[in-house]
């Protein structure tokens, strides 16, 4: 009896734990949506500092459940990634194909009505960008990857991954805001301006 | 007759007759809940951008031109507006969840900036439909707001 016990209350523990962790996720996507409120843009130069404050603030560690139905998703977008970094309009093109197809796999039935709701948000919204970077030159992969990027970022905190994931910020690009993009390694290569210049980009968060 | 002729009386009657096809204008008495202009707060100048160069394939409303009469001229025109809507569609503006809708706000930007749109095919005909390069700084720098204002 008194076993049982100690195991519930350990569980209890650990269960708490969990909604902590989740709690502090909520909170750290909080600070930069106030930033993007409070800075109700009167000139350009005031949104691209507070966005670069916020950006350089952040350099986290945040732990997701471990969910491996998210895999292929994940691996197409970083397969899209790769190809982008390379300069390769066909490898991206092929990518956002099989992203597509990853998303018609994908399996919501186990979902809860809240994260069906969510996920439905981020599936449509995902799939049009993919779609318009299946069908275009590069220069307009790169602008829809942006959007992309967020959905992807998005997906992995509402459903979790198994995979160990960087969280890669770029103030160079996106119209002099920035922009985020995830990645598989610690080495620098930029999506946006491929060969280019690929090591512009400093991890702000690493997922797992 | 020769074999010409004939081809081109025959070219002539396809000509004449199709003009009789009934076809669906895209219009709308009715201003949605959806609308755009409905959800936001849309300044006057900016209003007056997007109905000269958006609206036209971009909404439930199109300001049809007088040769718009004609076929097949008016079937292009058709198939422009109805992928323009599946785009993007300021009618239907709110019903997109606001992901979405920051999506089609960054991507008009990009693509005033690219100079993709308006098309080049449509402003060859519209005059009035291109940009000043005032009217796309005024018109990006208000949708940028717009976007980050956005929760």
């Amino acid at each position: 009896m008194k076993k049982t016990m100690y195991v519930v209350a350990i569980s209890m523990l650990f269960l708490t734990a969990c909604k902590n962790e989740k709690k502090q996720t909520n909170a750290e996507m909080q600070p930069g949506m106030e930033m993007q409120n409070n800075a109700k843009p009167i000139n350009n130069g005031m949104k691209t500092n507070s966005m670069m404050q916020k950006n350089k603030r952040n350099n986290e560690y945040v732990v997701t459940q471990k969910n491996k139905t998210t895999t292929p998703i994940i691996e197409a977008y970083l397969d899209l990634k790769n190809g982008l970094a390379d300069d390769s309009n066909g490898k991206a093109t092929k990518s956002a194909e099989k992203l597509l197809k990853a998303f018609a796999n994908f399996d919501r039935s186990k979902l809860s009505e809240e994260q069906k709701k969510k996920y439905i948000d981020i599936e449509d919204d995902a799939k049009e960008n993919a779609e318009h970077i299946s069908k275009n030159p590069i220069e307009h992969q790169r602008e829809h990857f942006e959007s992309l990027s967020v959905d992807i970022n998005d997906l992995v905190i509402l459903l979790g991954t198994s995979k160990t994931l960087y969280q890669y910020f770029c103030p160079m690009v996106g119209d002099g805001k920035g922009a985020i993009w995830l990645s598989e390694t610690k080495e620098t290569s930029n999506p946006y301006l491929g060969r280019k210049t690929p090591t512009c980009g400093t991890i702000q968060k690493q997922i797992n | 007759m020769s074999k010409f002729k004939k081809i081109l009386i025959f070219i002539i009657i396809v000509l004449v007759g199709i003009q009789f096809i009934p076809t669906k204008r895209n219009e709308s008495m009715v201003i949605l809940k959806t609308d755009f202009t409905k959800i936001y707060v849309v300044p006057e100048n900016i209003q007056i951008i997007l109905k000269n160069s958006c609206f036209d394939c971009h909404s439930n409303n199109t300001n049809y031109p007088w040769y718009n009469k004609i076929q097949p001229i008016n079937w292009m025109m058709e198939s422009h507006i109805n992928n323009g809507k599946k785009e993007l569609n300021f009618s239907e503006f709110g019903s997109y969840s606001k992901r979405k809708q920051k999506s089609k706000l960054k991507a008009i930007i990009n693509q005033i900036k690219d100079d993709e749109m308006p098309l080049s095919s449509y402003t060859l005909i519209h005059r009035d439909a291109r940009l000043s390069v005032k009217e796309k700084k005024i018109i990006k720098n208000w949708m940028g707001q717009l976007m980050n204002n956005i929760e």
